[in-house]
Protein backbone atom coordinates (compact mmCIF):
# COMPACT_ATOMS: atom_id res chain seq x y z
CA UNK A 1 0.00 0.00 0.00
CA UNK A 2 2.60 2.50 1.18
CA UNK A 3 5.04 1.05 -1.31
CA UNK A 4 2.90 2.02 -4.28
CA UNK A 5 2.59 5.59 -3.09
CA UNK A 6 6.28 6.19 -2.64
CA UNK A 7 8.09 7.08 -5.81
CA UNK A 8 11.83 7.65 -5.31
CA UNK A 9 11.91 10.18 -8.12
CA UNK A 10 9.33 12.43 -6.52
CA UNK A 11 11.04 12.09 -3.18
CA UNK A 12 14.33 13.09 -4.76
CA UNK A 13 12.74 16.20 -6.27
CA UNK A 14 11.11 17.00 -2.95
CA UNK A 15 14.50 16.69 -1.22
CA UNK A 16 16.05 19.18 -3.62
CA UNK A 17 13.16 21.53 -3.02
CA UNK A 18 13.89 21.38 0.70
CA UNK A 19 17.60 22.03 0.20
CA UNK A 20 16.75 24.98 -2.02
CA UNK A 21 14.36 26.30 0.60
CA UNK A 22 17.19 26.22 3.14
CA UNK A 23 19.35 28.13 0.65
CA UNK A 24 16.52 30.61 0.15
CA UNK A 25 16.37 31.14 3.91
CA UNK A 26 20.13 31.70 3.98
CA UNK A 27 19.96 34.66 1.60
CA UNK A 28 16.89 35.98 3.38
CA UNK A 29 18.76 36.21 6.69
CA UNK A 30 21.51 38.46 5.36
CA UNK A 31 18.95 40.45 3.38
CA UNK A 32 16.95 41.08 6.54
CA UNK A 33 19.68 43.47 7.67
CA UNK A 34 19.73 45.04 4.20
CA UNK A 35 22.92 43.30 3.05
CA UNK A 36 22.75 41.66 -0.37
CA UNK A 37 25.24 38.81 -0.31
CA UNK A 38 25.89 36.63 -3.35
CA UNK A 39 28.49 34.58 -1.51
CA UNK A 40 26.02 31.95 -0.38
CA UNK A 41 26.89 29.59 -3.25
CA UNK A 42 30.50 29.81 -2.06
CA UNK A 43 29.53 29.12 1.57
CA UNK A 44 27.45 26.21 0.31
CA UNK A 45 30.52 24.88 -1.47
CA UNK A 46 32.64 25.23 1.65
CA UNK A 47 30.07 23.26 3.64
CA UNK A 48 29.76 20.58 0.95
CA UNK A 49 33.48 20.06 0.34
CA UNK A 50 34.41 20.15 4.02
CA UNK A 51 31.86 17.54 4.95
CA UNK A 52 32.56 15.37 1.91
CA UNK A 53 36.33 15.40 2.41
CA UNK A 54 36.13 14.71 6.13
CA UNK A 55 33.77 11.77 5.69
CA UNK A 56 35.72 10.38 2.71
CA UNK A 57 39.25 10.74 4.03
CA UNK A 58 38.86 10.50 7.79
CA UNK A 59 35.82 8.23 8.10
CA UNK A 60 34.06 10.87 10.15
CA UNK A 61 30.38 10.05 10.69
CA UNK A 62 28.09 12.08 8.41
CA UNK A 63 26.71 14.14 11.27
CA UNK A 64 30.23 15.16 12.28
CA UNK A 65 31.03 16.11 8.70
CA UNK A 66 27.89 18.22 8.34
CA UNK A 67 28.60 19.96 11.62
CA UNK A 68 32.19 20.75 10.64
CA UNK A 69 31.15 21.96 7.18
CA UNK A 70 28.47 24.21 8.66
CA UNK A 71 30.81 25.71 11.23
CA UNK A 72 33.62 26.31 8.76
CA UNK A 73 31.19 28.10 6.43
CA UNK A 74 30.12 30.20 9.42
CA UNK A 75 33.73 31.09 10.21
CA UNK A 76 34.21 32.20 6.61
CA UNK A 77 30.99 34.18 6.95
CA UNK A 78 32.50 36.15 9.82
CA UNK A 79 35.78 36.60 7.94
CA UNK A 80 33.98 37.98 4.89
CA UNK A 81 31.35 39.83 6.90
CA UNK A 82 33.74 42.06 8.86
CA UNK A 83 35.72 43.67 6.01
CA UNK A 84 32.58 44.15 3.89
CA UNK A 85 30.67 45.97 6.65
CA UNK A 86 31.10 49.35 5.03
CA UNK A 87 29.94 48.18 1.63
CA UNK A 88 26.35 48.48 0.59
CA UNK A 89 24.07 47.45 -2.22
CA UNK A 90 25.76 46.73 -5.52
CA UNK A 91 29.28 47.03 -4.08
CA UNK A 92 28.63 44.36 -1.50
CA UNK A 93 26.99 42.16 -4.14
CA UNK A 94 30.04 42.40 -6.41
CA UNK A 95 32.53 41.66 -3.62
CA UNK A 96 30.58 38.66 -2.38
CA UNK A 97 30.11 37.37 -5.91
CA UNK A 98 33.87 37.63 -6.35
CA UNK A 99 34.39 35.67 -3.13
CA UNK A 100 32.17 32.88 -4.46
CA UNK A 101 34.22 32.70 -7.64
CA UNK A 102 37.46 32.54 -5.66
CA UNK A 103 36.09 29.60 -3.69
CA UNK A 104 35.08 27.83 -6.89
CA UNK A 105 38.48 28.41 -8.49
CA UNK A 106 40.16 26.96 -5.40
CA UNK A 107 38.01 23.84 -5.70
CA UNK A 108 38.97 23.51 -9.36
CA UNK A 109 42.70 24.02 -8.87
CA UNK A 110 43.45 22.33 -5.57
CA UNK A 111 43.47 19.01 -7.38
CA UNK A 112 45.41 16.97 -4.82
CA UNK A 113 42.62 17.60 -2.35
CA UNK A 114 39.43 18.22 -4.33
CA UNK A 115 40.12 16.22 -7.50
CA UNK A 116 39.61 19.44 -9.46
CA UNK A 117 36.86 19.85 -11.99
CA UNK A 118 36.09 16.12 -11.95
CA UNK A 119 34.59 16.51 -8.52
CA UNK A 120 34.26 14.16 -5.58
CA UNK A 121 32.26 10.98 -5.93
CA UNK A 122 31.39 8.17 -3.57
CA UNK A 123 30.54 10.54 -0.75
CA UNK A 124 28.73 8.62 2.01
CA UNK A 125 25.03 8.79 1.22
CA UNK A 126 22.87 9.94 4.09
CA UNK A 127 19.97 7.58 3.40
CA UNK A 128 22.05 4.51 2.63
CA UNK A 129 24.26 5.01 5.70
CA UNK A 130 21.16 5.27 7.81
CA UNK A 131 19.76 2.08 6.29
CA UNK A 132 23.02 0.21 6.91
CA UNK A 133 23.12 1.34 10.52
CA UNK A 134 19.52 0.33 11.06
CA UNK A 135 20.15 -3.04 9.41
CA UNK A 136 22.85 -3.74 11.96
CA UNK A 137 20.14 -3.49 14.58
CA UNK A 138 18.08 -6.01 12.63
CA UNK A 139 15.77 -3.53 10.96
CA UNK A 140 14.43 -4.38 7.53
CA UNK A 141 12.45 -1.87 5.43
CA UNK A 142 10.18 -4.75 4.42
CA UNK A 143 8.57 -4.48 7.84
CA UNK A 144 7.12 -1.19 6.55
CA UNK A 145 6.40 -2.81 3.20
CA UNK A 146 9.13 -0.76 1.50
CA UNK A 147 11.90 -1.56 -0.95
CA UNK A 148 15.39 -0.62 0.15
CA UNK A 149 15.70 2.39 -2.13
CA UNK A 150 12.20 3.58 -1.29
CA UNK A 151 13.17 3.59 2.35
CA UNK A 152 16.41 5.41 1.58
CA UNK A 153 14.72 8.27 -0.22
CA UNK A 154 11.87 8.47 2.22
CA UNK A 155 14.34 8.73 5.11
CA UNK A 156 16.25 11.53 3.39
CA UNK A 157 13.06 13.40 2.67
CA UNK A 158 11.82 13.13 6.24
CA UNK A 159 15.17 14.20 7.71
CA UNK A 160 15.33 17.21 5.39
CA UNK A 161 11.72 18.09 6.11
CA UNK A 162 12.41 18.09 9.83
CA UNK A 163 15.55 20.14 9.37
CA UNK A 164 13.85 22.68 7.10
CA UNK A 165 10.94 23.15 9.46
CA UNK A 166 13.33 23.65 12.39
CA UNK A 167 15.34 26.24 10.47
CA UNK A 168 12.26 28.19 9.44
CA UNK A 169 10.90 28.05 12.99
CA UNK A 170 14.25 29.21 14.34
CA UNK A 171 14.36 32.29 12.16
CA UNK A 172 10.68 33.11 12.51
CA UNK A 173 11.13 33.18 16.25
CA UNK A 174 14.31 35.19 15.97
CA UNK A 175 12.49 37.69 13.77
CA UNK A 176 9.80 38.29 16.32
CA UNK A 177 12.21 39.26 19.06
CA UNK A 178 14.71 41.89 20.09
CA UNK A 179 17.24 40.53 17.58
CA UNK A 180 14.71 40.57 14.74
CA UNK A 181 13.71 44.15 15.55
CA UNK A 182 17.36 45.17 15.48
CA UNK A 183 17.79 43.50 12.06
CA UNK A 184 14.72 45.25 10.69
CA UNK A 185 15.78 48.60 12.13
CA UNK A 186 19.20 48.32 10.49
CA UNK A 187 17.59 47.43 7.17
CA UNK A 188 15.20 50.37 7.31
CA UNK A 189 17.57 53.10 8.54
CA UNK A 190 21.08 52.27 9.63
CA UNK A 191 21.90 55.69 11.11
CA UNK A 192 18.69 55.86 13.09
CA UNK A 193 19.20 52.29 14.32
CA UNK A 194 22.68 53.20 15.49
CA UNK A 195 21.53 56.23 17.40
CA UNK A 196 18.78 54.15 19.05
CA UNK A 197 21.54 52.13 20.69
CA UNK A 198 21.82 49.21 18.30
CA UNK A 199 25.32 47.88 17.77
CA UNK A 200 25.12 47.65 14.00
CA UNK A 201 28.54 46.06 13.58
CA UNK A 202 27.53 43.15 15.76
CA UNK A 203 24.15 42.57 14.16
CA UNK A 204 25.36 42.90 10.58
CA UNK A 205 28.17 40.40 11.14
CA UNK A 206 25.75 38.17 13.03
CA UNK A 207 23.33 38.15 10.08
CA UNK A 208 26.14 37.52 7.64
CA UNK A 209 27.49 34.63 9.71
CA UNK A 210 24.04 33.13 10.18
CA UNK A 211 23.44 33.27 6.43
CA UNK A 212 26.80 31.58 5.84
CA UNK A 213 26.08 28.91 8.47
CA UNK A 214 22.75 28.06 6.92
CA UNK A 215 24.18 28.02 3.38
CA UNK A 216 27.08 25.83 4.52
CA UNK A 217 24.60 23.52 6.21
CA UNK A 218 22.55 23.26 3.01
CA UNK A 219 25.75 22.51 1.09
CA UNK A 220 26.77 19.73 3.47
CA UNK A 221 23.30 18.18 3.20
CA UNK A 222 23.51 18.51 -0.58
CA UNK A 223 26.78 16.55 -0.63
CA UNK A 224 25.36 13.67 1.38
CA UNK A 225 22.09 13.54 -0.52
CA UNK A 226 23.65 13.55 -3.98
CA UNK A 227 26.83 11.63 -3.04
CA UNK A 228 28.63 13.51 -5.79
CA UNK A 229 29.78 17.14 -5.92
CA UNK A 230 31.85 19.17 -8.35
CA UNK A 231 32.92 22.82 -8.38
CA UNK A 232 30.28 23.56 -11.04
CA UNK A 233 27.59 22.92 -8.41
CA UNK A 234 28.69 26.04 -6.53
CA UNK A 235 29.39 28.38 -9.41
CA UNK A 236 27.90 31.69 -10.46
CA UNK A 237 24.72 29.95 -11.63
CA UNK A 238 24.00 28.72 -8.14
CA UNK A 239 24.55 32.18 -6.67
CA UNK A 240 22.06 33.65 -9.12
CA UNK A 241 19.61 30.83 -8.53
CA UNK A 242 19.62 31.50 -4.78
CA UNK A 243 19.17 35.20 -5.44
CA UNK A 244 16.21 34.49 -7.70
CA UNK A 245 14.45 32.59 -4.90
CA UNK A 246 14.45 35.82 -2.90
CA UNK A 247 13.75 38.14 -5.84
CA UNK A 248 10.87 36.07 -7.13
CA UNK A 249 9.33 35.02 -3.83
CA UNK A 250 10.10 38.24 -2.00
CA UNK A 251 12.53 39.03 0.79
CA UNK A 252 10.33 40.97 3.21
CA UNK A 253 9.04 37.87 4.98
CA UNK A 254 10.64 34.46 5.36
CA UNK A 255 7.83 32.83 3.37
CA UNK A 256 8.95 34.76 0.29
CA UNK A 257 12.20 32.88 -0.43
CA UNK A 258 10.59 29.66 0.82
CA UNK A 259 7.85 30.01 -1.77
CA UNK A 260 10.36 31.14 -4.41
CA UNK A 261 12.54 28.08 -3.85
CA UNK A 262 9.53 25.78 -3.90
CA UNK A 263 8.02 27.20 -7.06
CA UNK A 264 11.23 27.60 -9.01
CA UNK A 265 12.42 24.07 -8.21
CA UNK A 266 9.12 22.47 -9.09
CA UNK A 267 8.62 24.42 -12.29
CA UNK A 268 11.48 22.95 -14.37
CA UNK A 269 10.46 19.44 -13.22
CA UNK A 270 6.84 19.90 -14.17
CA UNK A 271 7.66 21.64 -17.41
CA UNK A 272 10.47 19.35 -18.47
CA UNK A 273 10.52 20.69 -22.03
CA UNK A 274 11.52 24.19 -20.90
CA UNK A 275 14.13 23.21 -18.34
CA UNK A 276 16.83 23.82 -20.95
CA UNK A 277 15.81 27.44 -21.07
CA UNK A 278 15.80 27.77 -17.29
CA UNK A 279 18.42 30.52 -17.08
CA UNK A 280 16.72 32.50 -19.83
CA UNK A 281 13.51 32.30 -17.86
CA UNK A 282 15.32 33.35 -14.69
CA UNK A 283 16.61 36.42 -16.50
CA UNK A 284 13.14 37.23 -17.69
CA UNK A 285 11.74 36.78 -14.18
CA UNK A 286 14.24 39.28 -12.75
CA UNK A 287 13.33 41.88 -15.34
CA UNK A 288 9.59 41.43 -14.94
CA UNK A 289 9.70 41.33 -11.16
CA UNK A 290 11.87 44.46 -10.93
CA UNK A 291 9.46 46.32 -13.17
CA UNK A 292 6.17 45.09 -11.75
CA UNK A 293 6.71 43.89 -8.24
CA UNK A 294 10.13 44.76 -6.80
CA UNK A 295 9.26 43.42 -3.35
CA UNK A 296 8.63 39.89 -4.71
CA UNK A 297 5.44 37.87 -4.86
CA UNK A 298 4.95 37.34 -1.14
CA UNK A 299 4.95 40.44 1.04
CA UNK A 300 3.38 41.54 4.31
CA UNK A 301 0.17 42.71 2.63
CA UNK A 302 -0.40 39.38 0.91
CA UNK A 303 0.21 37.52 4.16
CA UNK A 304 -2.26 39.73 6.03
CA UNK A 305 -4.81 39.22 3.26
CA UNK A 306 -4.36 35.45 3.45
CA UNK A 307 -4.72 35.51 7.23
CA UNK A 308 -7.91 37.51 6.92
CA UNK A 309 -9.27 35.06 4.37
CA UNK A 310 -8.56 31.98 6.44
CA UNK A 311 -9.89 33.51 9.63
CA UNK A 312 -13.11 34.52 7.83
CA UNK A 313 -13.52 31.03 6.47
CA UNK A 314 -12.98 29.57 9.91
CA UNK A 315 -15.59 31.89 11.35
CA UNK A 316 -18.04 30.75 8.69
CA UNK A 317 -17.49 27.16 9.71
CA UNK A 318 -18.20 28.09 13.27
CA UNK A 319 -14.85 27.21 14.80
CA UNK A 320 -13.37 29.92 16.90
CA UNK A 321 -10.51 31.85 15.39
CA UNK A 322 -9.84 34.57 17.87
CA UNK A 323 -6.25 33.56 18.18
CA UNK A 324 -4.12 34.47 15.25
CA UNK A 325 -0.43 35.07 15.04
CA UNK B 1 26.31 69.29 35.37
CA UNK B 2 24.98 66.74 32.93
CA UNK B 3 26.78 67.81 29.80
CA UNK B 4 29.83 69.94 29.27
CA UNK B 5 31.04 70.92 25.83
CA UNK B 6 34.58 72.30 26.01
CA UNK B 7 36.01 74.21 23.06
CA UNK B 8 34.45 71.92 20.48
CA UNK B 9 35.70 72.39 16.91
CA UNK B 10 34.60 70.60 13.81
CA UNK B 11 36.11 71.15 10.37
CA UNK B 12 34.86 69.63 7.16
CA UNK B 13 37.89 69.89 4.90
CA UNK B 14 38.75 73.59 4.97
CA UNK B 15 35.32 74.59 6.17
CA UNK B 16 34.96 75.20 9.86
CA UNK B 17 31.45 74.22 10.94
CA UNK B 18 32.06 74.80 14.63
CA UNK B 19 34.91 76.65 16.30
CA UNK B 20 35.63 76.78 20.01
CA UNK B 21 32.07 76.31 21.18
CA UNK B 22 31.70 75.74 24.90
CA UNK B 23 28.62 75.48 27.04
CA UNK B 24 27.31 73.34 29.84
CA UNK B 25 23.90 72.06 30.75
CA UNK B 26 22.65 71.56 34.30
CA UNK B 27 20.64 68.60 35.50
CA UNK B 28 16.91 68.99 34.81
CA UNK B 29 17.27 72.03 32.59
CA UNK B 30 15.71 72.73 29.20
CA UNK B 31 18.57 74.21 27.24
CA UNK B 32 17.96 75.87 23.89
CA UNK B 33 20.42 75.95 21.02
CA UNK B 34 19.40 78.54 18.45
CA UNK B 35 20.91 80.37 15.55
CA UNK B 36 20.33 81.11 11.89
CA UNK B 37 20.40 78.34 9.29
CA UNK B 38 23.83 76.80 8.85
CA UNK B 39 25.06 78.04 12.21
CA UNK B 40 26.22 74.55 13.21
CA UNK B 41 23.42 73.47 15.54
CA UNK B 42 22.84 70.05 14.02
CA UNK B 43 26.61 69.55 13.72
CA UNK B 44 26.73 70.13 17.49
CA UNK B 45 24.12 67.35 17.95
CA UNK B 46 26.14 65.05 15.73
CA UNK B 47 29.22 65.68 17.85
CA UNK B 48 27.38 65.01 21.10
CA UNK B 49 25.92 61.75 19.76
CA UNK B 50 29.27 60.79 18.20
CA UNK B 51 27.91 60.63 14.67
CA UNK B 52 30.94 62.84 13.98
CA UNK B 53 34.10 63.01 16.05
CA UNK B 54 35.16 66.54 16.98
CA UNK B 55 38.29 67.91 15.28
CA UNK B 56 39.32 69.16 18.71
CA UNK B 57 37.73 69.85 22.04
CA UNK B 58 36.01 67.68 24.60
CA UNK B 59 32.49 66.54 25.30
CA UNK B 60 31.91 65.44 28.86
CA UNK B 61 28.78 63.65 29.99
CA UNK B 62 28.38 62.99 33.72
CA UNK B 63 32.10 63.50 34.24
CA UNK B 64 33.02 60.99 31.51
CA UNK B 65 34.74 62.07 28.35
CA UNK B 66 32.58 60.62 25.58
CA UNK B 67 34.69 61.70 22.61
CA UNK B 68 35.00 58.98 20.01
CA UNK B 69 32.64 56.49 21.65
CA UNK B 70 30.52 54.53 19.20
CA UNK B 71 27.06 56.10 18.76
CA UNK B 72 25.25 53.10 20.21
CA UNK B 73 27.35 53.33 23.37
CA UNK B 74 26.45 57.00 23.71
CA UNK B 75 22.80 55.95 23.72
CA UNK B 76 23.58 53.35 26.34
CA UNK B 77 25.24 56.01 28.51
CA UNK B 78 21.99 57.97 28.45
CA UNK B 79 21.94 60.42 25.56
CA UNK B 80 19.31 59.97 22.87
CA UNK B 81 18.17 62.19 20.04
CA UNK B 82 15.52 62.88 17.46
CA UNK B 83 16.25 63.97 13.92
CA UNK B 84 15.56 67.20 12.06
CA UNK B 85 14.21 65.25 9.09
CA UNK B 86 12.16 62.54 10.76
CA UNK B 87 13.93 59.19 10.72
CA UNK B 88 11.45 56.63 11.97
CA UNK B 89 11.51 53.05 10.75
CA UNK B 90 8.83 53.57 8.11
CA UNK B 91 7.41 50.07 7.72
CA UNK B 92 7.26 49.31 11.44
CA UNK B 93 4.23 50.04 13.56
CA UNK B 94 4.37 52.82 16.14
CA UNK B 95 4.69 50.23 18.90
CA UNK B 96 7.58 48.44 17.15
CA UNK B 97 9.38 51.72 16.62
CA UNK B 98 9.30 52.45 20.33
CA UNK B 99 10.28 48.85 21.14
CA UNK B 100 13.40 49.29 19.01
CA UNK B 101 14.20 52.32 21.16
CA UNK B 102 14.42 50.07 24.21
CA UNK B 103 17.11 47.96 22.57
CA UNK B 104 19.98 49.11 24.73
CA UNK B 105 17.97 48.64 27.95
CA UNK B 106 17.25 44.99 27.20
CA UNK B 107 19.52 42.07 26.52
CA UNK B 108 17.89 38.96 25.03
CA UNK B 109 20.17 37.36 22.46
CA UNK B 110 19.62 34.91 19.64
CA UNK B 111 19.19 31.77 21.70
CA UNK B 112 16.98 33.13 24.44
CA UNK B 113 14.81 34.64 21.68
CA UNK B 114 14.53 31.43 19.71
CA UNK B 115 13.93 29.18 22.69
CA UNK B 116 11.65 31.72 24.38
CA UNK B 117 13.23 31.43 27.80
CA UNK B 118 11.29 32.69 30.78
CA UNK B 119 13.46 35.77 31.20
CA UNK B 120 13.11 36.57 27.50
CA UNK B 121 9.31 36.40 27.65
CA UNK B 122 9.29 38.58 30.76
CA UNK B 123 11.59 41.10 29.11
CA UNK B 124 9.48 41.16 25.95
CA UNK B 125 6.38 41.75 28.10
CA UNK B 126 8.12 44.60 29.91
CA UNK B 127 9.34 46.19 26.66
CA UNK B 128 5.89 46.05 25.15
CA UNK B 129 4.09 47.53 28.12
CA UNK B 130 6.66 50.29 28.47
CA UNK B 131 6.31 51.05 24.77
CA UNK B 132 2.57 51.42 25.20
CA UNK B 133 3.02 53.65 28.24
CA UNK B 134 5.32 55.89 26.23
CA UNK B 135 2.89 56.04 23.31
CA UNK B 136 0.22 57.08 25.81
CA UNK B 137 2.65 59.63 27.28
CA UNK B 138 3.22 61.40 23.94
CA UNK B 139 -0.46 61.22 23.08
CA UNK B 140 -0.40 58.36 20.59
CA UNK B 141 -2.32 55.93 22.77
CA UNK B 142 -4.61 54.59 20.06
CA UNK B 143 -1.98 54.30 17.37
CA UNK B 144 0.14 51.36 18.56
CA UNK B 145 -0.65 49.18 15.53
CA UNK B 146 -0.50 51.91 12.91
CA UNK B 147 2.44 51.73 10.51
CA UNK B 148 4.54 54.79 11.31
CA UNK B 149 4.68 55.83 7.68
CA UNK B 150 0.94 56.46 7.63
CA UNK B 151 0.88 58.65 10.76
CA UNK B 152 0.35 62.39 10.36
CA UNK B 153 3.44 64.58 10.39
CA UNK B 154 2.97 65.93 13.90
CA UNK B 155 2.30 62.43 15.18
CA UNK B 156 5.50 61.18 13.57
CA UNK B 157 7.41 63.90 15.41
CA UNK B 158 5.90 62.81 18.71
CA UNK B 159 6.53 59.15 17.91
CA UNK B 160 10.19 59.98 17.40
CA UNK B 161 10.26 61.55 20.85
CA UNK B 162 8.63 58.42 22.32
CA UNK B 163 11.22 56.24 20.58
CA UNK B 164 14.04 58.36 22.00
CA UNK B 165 12.49 58.27 25.50
CA UNK B 166 12.33 54.48 25.26
CA UNK B 167 16.10 54.32 25.72
CA UNK B 168 15.60 55.91 29.19
CA UNK B 169 17.89 58.84 28.48
CA UNK B 170 19.17 61.33 31.05
CA UNK B 171 19.71 63.84 28.28
CA UNK B 172 17.28 64.13 25.39
CA UNK B 173 18.33 65.99 22.25
CA UNK B 174 15.45 67.35 20.18
CA UNK B 175 16.29 68.64 16.71
CA UNK B 176 13.60 71.10 15.60
CA UNK B 177 10.68 69.17 17.09
CA UNK B 178 8.19 71.91 16.16
CA UNK B 179 9.21 72.18 12.51
CA UNK B 180 6.14 72.09 10.31
CA UNK B 181 3.68 72.07 13.19
CA UNK B 182 0.64 74.31 13.47
CA UNK B 183 -0.14 76.33 16.61
CA UNK B 184 -2.22 73.68 18.36
CA UNK B 185 0.40 71.04 17.72
CA UNK B 186 3.13 73.37 18.92
CA UNK B 187 1.32 74.06 22.16
CA UNK B 188 0.82 70.31 22.68
CA UNK B 189 4.54 69.92 22.08
CA UNK B 190 5.25 72.60 24.69
CA UNK B 191 3.31 70.64 27.31
CA UNK B 192 4.95 67.40 26.25
CA UNK B 193 8.45 68.80 26.68
CA UNK B 194 7.48 70.25 30.06
CA UNK B 195 6.19 66.81 31.08
CA UNK B 196 9.51 65.29 29.99
CA UNK B 197 11.33 67.83 32.16
CA UNK B 198 9.14 66.85 35.12
CA UNK B 199 10.47 63.32 34.79
CA UNK B 200 13.89 64.86 35.53
CA UNK B 201 15.15 64.32 32.01
CA UNK B 202 17.42 67.10 30.80
CA UNK B 203 16.50 68.47 27.38
CA UNK B 204 18.72 70.07 24.77
CA UNK B 205 16.58 71.68 22.11
CA UNK B 206 17.27 73.07 18.66
CA UNK B 207 14.35 75.13 17.48
CA UNK B 208 13.50 77.96 15.12
CA UNK B 209 10.12 78.73 16.64
CA UNK B 210 11.23 81.69 18.84
CA UNK B 211 8.06 82.08 20.93
CA UNK B 212 8.28 78.39 21.83
CA UNK B 213 11.99 78.59 22.65
CA UNK B 214 11.52 81.68 24.82
CA UNK B 215 8.63 80.11 26.73
CA UNK B 216 10.23 76.72 27.14
CA UNK B 217 13.93 77.15 27.77
CA UNK B 218 15.66 77.87 31.05
CA UNK B 219 18.83 78.91 29.29
CA UNK B 220 19.78 79.46 25.67
CA UNK B 221 23.00 79.46 23.68
CA UNK B 222 23.13 81.22 20.32
CA UNK B 223 25.35 80.03 17.48
CA UNK B 224 26.22 82.00 14.37
CA UNK B 225 28.66 80.82 11.69
CA UNK B 226 29.92 78.07 14.00
CA UNK B 227 30.70 80.38 16.91
CA UNK B 228 28.81 80.92 20.13
CA UNK B 229 27.76 84.55 20.23
CA UNK B 230 25.64 84.58 23.37
CA UNK B 231 24.41 82.51 26.27
CA UNK B 232 21.86 83.30 28.94
CA UNK B 233 18.26 83.30 30.03
CA UNK B 234 15.57 83.97 27.41
CA UNK B 235 15.24 87.58 28.61
CA UNK B 236 18.97 88.21 28.31
CA UNK B 237 19.06 86.66 24.85
CA UNK B 238 16.13 88.74 23.63
CA UNK B 239 17.96 91.94 24.54
CA UNK B 240 21.41 90.92 23.37
CA UNK B 241 22.51 93.16 20.52
CA UNK B 242 24.74 90.51 18.90
CA UNK B 243 21.81 88.12 18.72
CA UNK B 244 19.51 90.71 17.27
CA UNK B 245 22.15 91.52 14.69
CA UNK B 246 22.61 87.86 13.75
CA UNK B 247 18.91 87.38 13.25
CA UNK B 248 17.78 90.73 11.87
CA UNK B 249 20.95 92.35 10.55
CA UNK B 250 22.49 95.48 12.09
CA UNK B 251 20.75 98.84 12.26
CA UNK B 252 23.15 100.36 9.78
CA UNK B 253 22.06 97.86 7.16
CA UNK B 254 18.48 98.76 7.99
CA UNK B 255 19.14 102.35 7.00
CA UNK B 256 20.03 101.29 3.50
CA UNK B 257 17.27 98.76 3.17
Amino acid sequence: MLAELINPYYLQVASFILINIILGVSIYITLSTGQLSLANAGFMGIGAYTSALLTLNFDLPIIGGILAGTLLAGVFGILIGIPTLRLQGVYLAIVTLGFGEVIRVIFVNWESMTKGAVGLSGIPHMGRELLNTLKEFGFDPKILGLQNNQFVFLAIFLILLGVTISIITFFRRQNRSRVGRAFAAIKLDEKAAESMGINITYYKVLAFAQGALVAGFAGALFAHVLAYISPADFAYHRAVEILIFAVFGGSEVIWGPVFGALFLTVMPEVLRFISEYRYMIYGLIIIIMMAVRPQGLIDVNILNWLKLKTSKRRQKHGTSSQKSM
Amino acid sequence: MVLQVKKACKNFGGLSALSDVSFSINQGEIFGLIGPNGAGKTTMFNLITSMFTPTSGEIIFNEDNINGLKPHLITKKGICRTFQNIRLFPQMTAEENVMVGEHCRSKSGVFSSVFRTKSQRKEEERIRSKANELLEFVGLGGFADVVSDSLAYGQQRRLEIARALASSPQLLLLDEPAAGMNETETSELFHLIKKIQEQSITVLLIEHDMPLVMKLCDRIAVLNFGKKIAEGTPAEIQNNSDVIEAYLGSEEEDLYA
